[in-house]
């Protein structure tokens, strides 16, 4: 029986959707060993209105810990707690979200239990003593399968990997006191600063809609920014041709040279599929290519693709999608 | 033409001069960086070039009276040594034995030696075998990457304590009256407005005594200087552009094999390759001569439908291409070579001299010789403390008098051959010349420039590439490593007014897909440029950019 | 302001990869390998530290075979003062027994600052940089794309999802570098030539026992053909329902 740890991430008093991956996997794993699952819930006073949605997900035990220093990322101090907290509870592994925040987190955790750390990881699994992981490395192009030695395991999972799902359990909440003075850190976080208002980052958008020379002119990626704007929580990638030619900036390239994404969802739109572009998004979970030539290798790898004018079918799409996302 | 549609075009036309700025004749920079020789190129004439100076001032400093401290560089233009060269590669080792005489064969980098060799003829697709022709035979030679060798030659170079400098063009020679003095690199980190952007560095000047030009197929500064010393050679260079990939294989290959005809038009001189670098490791490709007589001849595609032949494809089936190349040759012979290969304080070395016997496609060993050639006219031009323009024609001495001359000799006229009469009477020609050892015809055969040979208007012939056996320019690209900054300014001198013609000779003429044509308007994708040259042949001109640009050949 | 920056020697990513005979590396025949990018963008920032200050010291240290001390040159012809070289026959998976090596040579090394690329693109962990940190009970800050130093600390941006942290810290510190915070300079000539005679140390490195062990390596599938659903605006419904009901991420 293993008991396994989850670090449930929230930020601005809010869950992430990564707490409710980084539980659904602890789940996963913990029953494979009849173990339990102990959610780590850390926020400012009100957090704990938060735990039955953990519990909802597969959380035995909630342990919580409300204090004012955790309105804001503290990185010592949450530190200090799940350190204190895995070695107290003699956790097998302990799993934590390959987010902004997990990164930072997951190695300090683990360097001071001394444990085995792998980040970034697409699948985790216990047989018997031993806990081994899947790593994608050298940017995806291999894939490593990496076992972790001693307890506990600190392995921090790549986003959108494990989906959130429904298994509820009791989630019993067990305040849990800080370690230390959690105000009294070398490191503050001073603020946090929203990005530009409904903007989602490529790396994280669910859905990523990118255009590319098929579209003819810049004005037109306006029909790729309308299709994202449909699905509500699309980010807009373009190909190199298109950043080359000035039509959108560099940072919204996706490809060898630049983004490498794996959304749930991404759309080509006038996409030919150049492999320096696959390179950058054959991970995706589901790809749609729209597209004139039927025999553009966008094709090749599109779970699903139509055949056509971009500038009559993406309207449509768009269309469609608003009707079908209409009571979200 | 009266109705705006021509029926023929000639790329001279719109192809602009050589840029003036190759050649400067400011002071150096006070803070120049001092060297005793410098070699511009890092290929193998240039690295063979500064080993063997740098063993020979080794040598004469153990006698006790030496020169001392002799300052060789090397700059390269690529991020690392290797990453633009590009050849078959079917080496001849002779010169590598002259390099380095303390070695055995097998010590050189070369992946085999030769030994089974078959040649075809190809009609539509069908491959004929026939017996090797004697200019083709390659017993005693080694099949080798020449990306391979330069980084080799790099490492024993570096050990001798040659100064490589990789990432740092040049783009200008700088001279004082009729002497070259040093060299400027380009500048780095400029915007495509030209405006310095993060990560900007001015070019740097080098001061040299000497400098040789060892920049390859098409060298700029080298046409530059011949241009303005009014060196010229008794016929024009010319040019094939040859385009190569590089397969794993699951079908081992025990021989090279080389094929004339299909899918060349009769009217272009050229021929296809494939070697086995390991019998699972296979280089293929394609040669055609840029005399070519229609807009949309593209050597890419060439290859491209060569490969979907059962002689080629039965290797090449399920197998995966993992690199592609391409590069200019130098193939104008004996009659293109400059009447002078040497100035005040300046030699030109390797396939910037074209030294390239184009019966065998050949020119690796005449470029490290070459180099050797120069290295022993510096070293006694340093040691007699005179660097002007008798001293440095013993290097023209030394090559006339050796086997580069004299191979290229007898095999003068078997290219230009093919200017006057296509693949089948070039070919009767040829042979009676080899059959003659260069006696027939006796003379010269008289040859154009690629630039001025008109092309005739014809549609381009629709190729779709599967992705697998057959790829895009673009896919292809992808595969030559090059991931040059997009936001650099073009390199590129297009000339004025294109017509929708040259848009489209252009389009097919680059492998690269550096040029394209939208509608009859000429579209510049510069970062995709690979350094072949072809460009600069019948196109818009080739300028030095930023260093690290380009392809990062491994196995070329 | 003294400080160390540590530098990996990284695998050129544009290659088709394969794997060695023993399944569990990567085969580096023909193999390029360069500074990772990350750990240039460290190096530039303790650059521009110094030169900003008019005076200190960078040191850069690097762990793994000989030829890490090709990167080792390439950071001192950037302007770094001296090298470091930890010996190791190959450069280990396991981002633990890295730090500890590096936190041995770094223990007693007055560093104001220690410097580190946010992660290396070949064993993609990013875990180093803190775990050293904690080894030696220093303040750390992870993926910095803004940097202004003040007496006895500064102030980095972190990019989160969406949004930035803005970060206090104390010195001593360990960051580790990201994206954007600068753009690398190249090594100049001189600064090439200048960097042969700069001081390179080579000393064994002293790894942890390693946690982690890579069992097998793999490459991924190859992403089978899906379907065209149809052509034209026609095939939009049909797409829609497909995109609800089969891939559910609708």
């Amino acid at each position: 029986m293993a008991n396994i740890l989850a670090f449930a991430e929230a930020r601005s008093g809010e869950l992430r959707k990564v707490a409710l991956e980084v539980v659904t996997a602890a789940r996963k794993l913990a029953d494979a060993t009849g173990g339990e699952v102990h959610a780590l819930l850390v926020g400012a006073p009100g957090i704990a209105a938060k735990s039955d949605q953990l519990a909802q997900h597969g959380a035995d035990v909630v342990l919580l810990c409300e204090h004012d220093a955790f309105e804001r990322y503290n990185p010592e101090a949450t530190s200090a707690l799940a350190a204190e907290r895995i070695k107290s509870g003699g956790y097998r592994a302990a799993l934590f979200a390959t987010s902004a925040m997990g990164r930072d987190l997951a190695p300090r955790v683990a360097g001071k239990l001394a444990a085995g750390i792998v980040t970034d990881v697409t699948a985790v699994e216990l047989t018997g003593d031993t806990l081994t992981v899947k790593h994608p490395i050298n940017i995806g192009k291999v894939i490593a399968t990496v076992s972790i030695a001693g307890t506990p395991a600190v392995v921090s999972l790549r986003p959108n990997t494990y989906s959130p799902a429904a298994n509820p359990k009791a989630g019993r909440v067990e305040n849990v006191a800080p370690v230390g003075d959690p105000s009294a850190t070398r490191v503050r976080v001073k603020e946090v600063v929203a990005g530009s208002s409904g903007k989602l980052d490529l790396a994280e958008a669910p859905v990523i809609v990118a255009g590319g020379r098929g579209l003819k002119a810049a004005e037109n990626f306006k029909l790729v920014e309308d299709l994202a704007d449909a699905f509500g929580n699309a980010a807009v990638g373009a190909t190199r041709a298109v950043t080359d030619d000035g039509w959108r900036p560099h940072a919204d390239q996706i490809g060898q040279t630049g983004r490498l994404v794996s959304p749930e969802l991404y759309i080509a739109v006038g996409i030919s599929g150049a492999v320096q572009h696959l390179a950058g998004m054959r991970t995706s979970k589901t790809i749609v290519a729209i597209n004139k030539d039927k025999d553009a290798p966008i094709f090749k790898i599109a779970d699903y693709g139509i055949v056509g004018d971009v500038f009559e079918i993406v309207p449509a799409l768009t269309a469609a999608v608003r009707e079908a996302r209409k009571g979200h | 033409m009266t109705d705006g549609r021509r029926l023929a075009v000639v790329p001279a036309k719109y192809q602009p001069p050589l840029p003036p700025q190759l050649i400067v004749r400011d002071a150096l920079d006070p803070e120049a960086v001092p060297m005793d020789v410098v070699f511009v190129g890092g290929g193998p004439a240039g690295l063979a070039g500064a080993i063997e100076l740098a063993k020979l001032v080794k040598a004469d400093n153990e006698t006790g009276e030496g020169l001392g401290d002799v300052q060789i560089a090397v700059l390269e233009k690529a991020a690392g040594l290797g990453e633009h060269c590009l050849s078959g590669a079917v080496v001849n080792p002779r010169a590598f034995r002259e390099l380095f005489p303390d070695l055995q064969e097998s010590d050189f980098p070369f992946r085999a030696p030769v030994t089974k060799e078959r040649v075809y003829f190809m009609k539509g697709g069908r491959a004929l075998r026939i017996p090797t022709p004697p200019t083709m035979q390659n017993h005693g030679h080694h099949i080798a990457s020449l990306s391979e060798i330069v980084r080799w030659l790099g490492e024993k170079a570096e050990g001798m304590g040659v100064n490589i400098f990789t990432g740092f063009p040049v783009a200008s020679l700088v001279m004082d009256g009729e002497r070259a003095i040093g060299v400027r690199t380009t500048p780095t980190g400029l915007m495509r407005d030209g405006t310095p952007g993060s990560g900007f560095a001015p070019p740097t000047d080098i001061s040299a005594c000497i400098t040789v030009l060892s920049e390859g197929t098409r060298g700029s500064l080298s046409q530059a200087w011949m241009e303005q010393a009014g060196i010229n050679s008794e016929n024009p260079q010319i040019y094939a552009l040859g385009v190569k990939e590089i397969w794993e294989t699951k079908k081992p290959l025990d021989a090279i094999v080389h094929t004339l005809g299909w899918p060349l038009p009769n009217d272009a001189f050229g021929g296809s390759f494939m070697y086995p670098l390991t019998p699972n490791l296979v280089a293929i490709g394609i040669v055609v001569g840029m005399d070519y007589s229609t807009t949309t001849l593209d050597v890419h595609q060439l290859l491209q439908e060569l490969k979907t032949a059962s002689l080629f494809r039965e290797y090449l089936e399920g197998g995966e291409m993992i690199e592609w190349g391409a590069k200019t040759i130098p193939e104008g012979g004996y009659y293109a070579l400059p009447k002078k290969r040497y100035g005040d304080g300046l030699l030109v070395v390797g396939d910037a001299a074209g030294f390239v016997e184009v019966a065998s496609l050949k020119g690796v060993h005449y470029a490290v010789q070459s180099g050797i050639y120069a290295a022993r006219t510096i070293f006694d031009a340093l040691k007699k403390n005179d660097i002007c323009e008798n001293t440095m024609a013993r290097y023209d001495a030394l090559v006339n008098a050796s086997y580069i001359a004299s191979d290229l000799k007898e095999r003068r006229n078997m290219r230009l051959a093919f200017q006057h009469g296509g693949l089948y009477i070039g070919g009767i020609k040829a042979a009676l010349m080899t059959l003659t050892k260069g006696a027939f015809p006796g003379g010269r055969v008289e040859s154009n420039a690629d630039a001025v040979v008109p092309r005739a208007v014809k549609p381009a012939e629709p190729f779709v590439p599967d992705g697998k056996l057959t790829f895009s320019k673009l896919d292809a690209n992808f595969k030559s490593g090059n991931a040059t900054r997009d936001t650099i300014p073009s390199h590129l001198v297009i000339g004025q007014d294109i017509p929708p013609e040259i848009a489209e000779l252009y389009e097919h003429m680059c492998p690269a897909g550096v040029y394209e044509q939208n509608d009859g308007r000429l579209v510049v994708n510069q970062a995709n440029c690979i350094d072949c040259k072809a460009t600069d042949v019948i196109g818009p001109r080739w300028t030095p950019r930023e260093g690290e640009s380009g392809p990062k050949y491994r196995l070329m | 302001m003294k400080i160390a920056v540590c530098i990996k020697r990284v695998p050129d990513m544009d290659v088709r990869f394969r794997i060695a005979s023993d399944g569990a590396s990567v085969d580096e025949t023909g193999v390029k390998f360069d500074l990772n990018d990350f750990d240039a963008w460290a190096v530039e920032a303790a650059l521009q530290l110094k030169e900003k200050a008019g005076q200190g010291e960078v040191v850069v240290v690097s762990l793994g075979p000989n030829a890490v001390q090709e990167t080792i040159r390439k950071a001192l012809s950037m302007g770094a003062d001296r090298g470091i070289h930890l010996q190791a026959d190959r450069i280990p998976f396991d981002g633990f027994a890295i730090a500890s090596a590096l936190a041995a040579e770094l223990k007693d090394g007055g560093y104001d600052l220690i410097l580190f690329g946010k992660l290396s693109p070949d064993s993609s962990n990013g875990v180093t940089g803190p775990i050293v940190a904690e080894l030696l009970d220093l303040a750390c800050v992870t993926s910095i794309s803004k940097l202004d130093m003040a007496d006895g600390g500064g102030t980095a941006k972190r990019e989160l999802e969406g949004a930035q942290e803005i970060v206090e810290f104390k010195l001593p510190a360990v960051l580790t570098v990201d994206e954007g915070l600068n753009t690398a300079r190249y090594p100049s000539l001189k600064g090439i030539m200048a960097a042969k005679k700069k001081p390179l140390e080579s000393k064994p490195a002293q790894l942890g026992e390693p946690k982690v062990k890579v069992e097998k390596l793999e490459l991924p599938p190859e992403r089978s053909a899906g379907k065209i659903v149809g052509e034209g605006v026609a095939a939009v419904p049909e797409l829609v329902r497909l995109l609800h009901t089969e891939a559910r991420v609708l």
